[in-house]
């Protein structure tokens, strides 16, 4: 209480050092929750692709570019290292370009339901409905990832426009913070169905629509080393790019860590700015109080006693920068992705962990700050600062 | 019985490299229990630093072995026990526990109300919660002004806030109370209201109070005043109103 009363004593320098800590603080809270939701992604993507070969046509990555055929599937079934395979179709919901940004662009995901055999370890939650089973392969039903549901706004039983088709809604995933959270996932058959359409008519009359893949999903033997596999993949199957897991990490792994180093780095940026707006707050608040400090000293205060008093202050005003910081933080990240998800995109993921050691952070940081004027203030001469004016 | 006794109490200010202050020359000064004294002499006499000495916000010099101002090992007994040579921490809880000050410009912590400047002195004595809750109020009764503890010292006038630096000195009880031209910056009114709350103390409770001042009506008011002059006592004067006793002899150089 009488701690706030001193902050109000100087309201608007108190304002604007809080208003410093509180901008850092936001700062970091946005830009570790994107950081965080990269991470989510990525080691979403590096589970889903450790123990497999994901092949796709030459020159594209992850199941995407070019076109395969699902006869590859028994071809490389007859490989060595070989347990499973199978054949997907991919391709983005939309081809509008403004849906291209960070994260991982809404996708059709197209695969024959259970044929993996079991193989697959990626494990997939449903907060409705029900998996696809083999089956379905000629109806139109989809199952959706949690943000894509929002964006399409799915319901279970309904129906959502997939490329200009119908489809019915069996199933809505939980999230799982990366690639599957904006899939549509529907039978092989009608993944075929919905990329012969995307392809221009001369190249599209040249294809046997039952047999489009645009990439296979290869599950090695137990014990065989992927990439093995996918050098036996490369020597025996003439136009494709076999991708293990080791590759995804290299790609995607190396160039997320350095874009995360780059937000967490502004974020951080951003607080010593802040913390040093503190520093300069309570050295001037404790030359301004030069004579209070006199007086307390006088009547029998100790140098610890007087530091702490100026310490726990510049504590509580980075706590209350830290926790506005959160706060606007919060908003802005909810915000953001409110917005995002009607472009698919959600950017942010605001973990608990993140708002508490931000907050944890800013206190820390006003209790450091505070040091140096605090120990100044307590080598105070009693006499000499009752003197002073 | 001697309250507080020093010997050999020197000190020298430096004010830069070649500018030294001799502020007290080695003076010798002792304070009865219960004894209210005046510490009189004009400015530059010292009477400010030996109070600072006496109140422990300064230490005396120590012997420094440099020829020009050497003298016998400093002594400043409280209550018998020589602390001339204590820590910044121990000087600090005597302060707190065991002394009272009063200040010319009163010296109130502006942002705090009467009440929580007095309980300021509670607490860094060490006390808390009802007791210094209790002891507070009381003070503030004492000192008349039970009905102003809500108001923050910019609502009180001089001799009031006065009067709360008073409480706050007394609040612990403490063995002496030491009050720098208390007297100063009041009215020949409100002056005389503080000195009588100091005689009433001192009579009713035995409390020992000593005064520095150089208004001599404050010294009228007292038993004994002690007179300064260039860093050394000229006159320890003799306790009114009791039988002339032996005072320690005091060395004036010639």
């Amino acid at each position: 209480m009488r701690l706030l009363r001193d902050l109000g004593r100087r309201k608007l320098r108190s304002t604007l050092t809080i208003t410093g800590i509180m901008i850092g603080i936001m700062a970091l809270v946005v830009f570790g929750s994107m950081a965080n939701k990269i991470d989510a992604l990525v080691k979403g993507g590096s589970e889903y692709y450790k123990d497999k070969v994901t092949v796709s046509a030459k020159g594209g990555t992850m199941g995407l570019g070019g076109v395969l055929s699902t006869r590859m599937v028994d071809q490389v079934e007859t490989l060595d290292g070989v347990d499973v395979a199978l054949a997907s179709t991919m391709m983005l919901l939309s081809d509008d370009a403004s849906t291209v940004s960070m994260g991982v662009p809404p996708m059709i995901v197209g695969s024959i339901a259970g044929s993996d055999k079991g193989r697959e370890t990626f494990k997939l939650n449903y907060s409705s409905g029900r998996a696809l089973t083999p089956q379905d392969e000629g109806s139109n039903v989809v199952v959706v990832g949690s943000d894509l549901s929002k964006q399409l706004k799915a319901k279970l039983g309904g129906t959502v426009t997939l490329r200009g088709v119908p489809f019915q809604v069996v199933g809505i995933l939980e999230p799982t913070l990366t690639a599957p959270d904006n899939e549509a996932m529907v039978p092989l058959a009608a993944a075929q169905q919905l990329f012969v359409k995307t392809l221009p008519n001369l190249v599209a009359d040249k294809l046997n629509v039952n047999e489009i893949a645009t990439g296979l999903v290869v599950y090695p033997k137990p014990g065989v080393d992927p990439q093995k596999v996918a050098d036996e993949i490369t020597a025996a199957v003439a136009g494709v790019t076999p991708m293990t897991g080791k590759d995804f990490d290299k790609q995607i792994g190396s160039a997320t860590s350095v874009l995360n180093a780059i937000l967490i780095g502004i974020g951080l940026i951003s607080l010593l700015v802040g913390g040093l707006s503190v520093v300069n707050t309570m050295a001037m608040s404790v030359a301004e109080r030069t004579r209070e400090i006199g007086i307390k000293r006088a009547i029998g205060a100790s140098r610890w006693r007087i530091r702490r008093e100026i310490v726990v202050e510049s504590s509580v005003i980075g706590l209350i920068g830290g926790l506005l910081g959160l706060a606007l933080g919060f908003f802005i990240t909810a915000m953001g992705n409110d917005a995002g998800r009607d472009a698919g995109t959600v950017l942010f993921d605001l973990t608990f962990g993140t708002a508490l050691s931000s907050v944890a952070f800013a206190t820390i940081l006003g209790a450091i700050a505070g040091f140096i004027p605090a120990w100044h203030a307590s080598r105070l001469d009693p006499v000499t600062a009752l003197r002073y004016e | 019985m001697a309250i507080l006794e020093g010997r050999n109490l020197r000190k020298t200010y430096r004010l830069s490299r070649n500018n030294t202050v001799e502020a007290l020359k080695g003076v010798e000064i002792s304070i009865d229990k219960g004894e209210m004294v005046a510490i009189m002499g004009p400015s530059g006499s010292g009477k400010s630093t030996l109070m600072h000495i006496l109140g422990l916000l300064h230490a005396p010099d120590p012997v420094s072995g440099n020829s020009l101002s050497d003298g016998p090992a400093p002594e400043l007994r409280l209550a018998g026990e020589n602390v001339a040579a204590l820590s910044d921490n121990a000087r600090t809880r005597i302060r707190a526990r065991r002394m009272g000050f009063v200040f010319q410009d009163f010296n109130l912590v502006p942002t705090l109300t009467a009440l929580e400047n007095v309980l300021l002195a509670c607490d860094y004595a060490g006390i808390k919660g009802k007791v210094a809750k209790d002891a507070a109020v009381e003070a503030l009764g004492l000192v008349g002004l039970a009905d102003r503890g809500g108001h923050k010292p910019s609502e009180l006038s001089g001799g009031e806030q006065q009067r709360v630096a008073i409480a706050r000195a007394l609040v612990n009880k403490p063995e002496i109370i030491l009050a720098d031209e208390p007297t100063g910056n009041l009215d020949s009114d409100r002056s005389a209201e503080v000195l009588a709350l100091f005689r009433q103390f001192n009579r009713e409770h035995g409390q020992t109070i000593v005064l520095v001042t150089h208004d001599s009506e404050v010294g009228e008011a007292c038993d004994r005043v002690i007179k300064m002059r260039d860093g050394r006592i000229r006159d320890a004067g003799q306790r009114a109103g009791t039988p002339v006793m032996a005072i320690p002899a005091v060395a004036v150089p010639a």
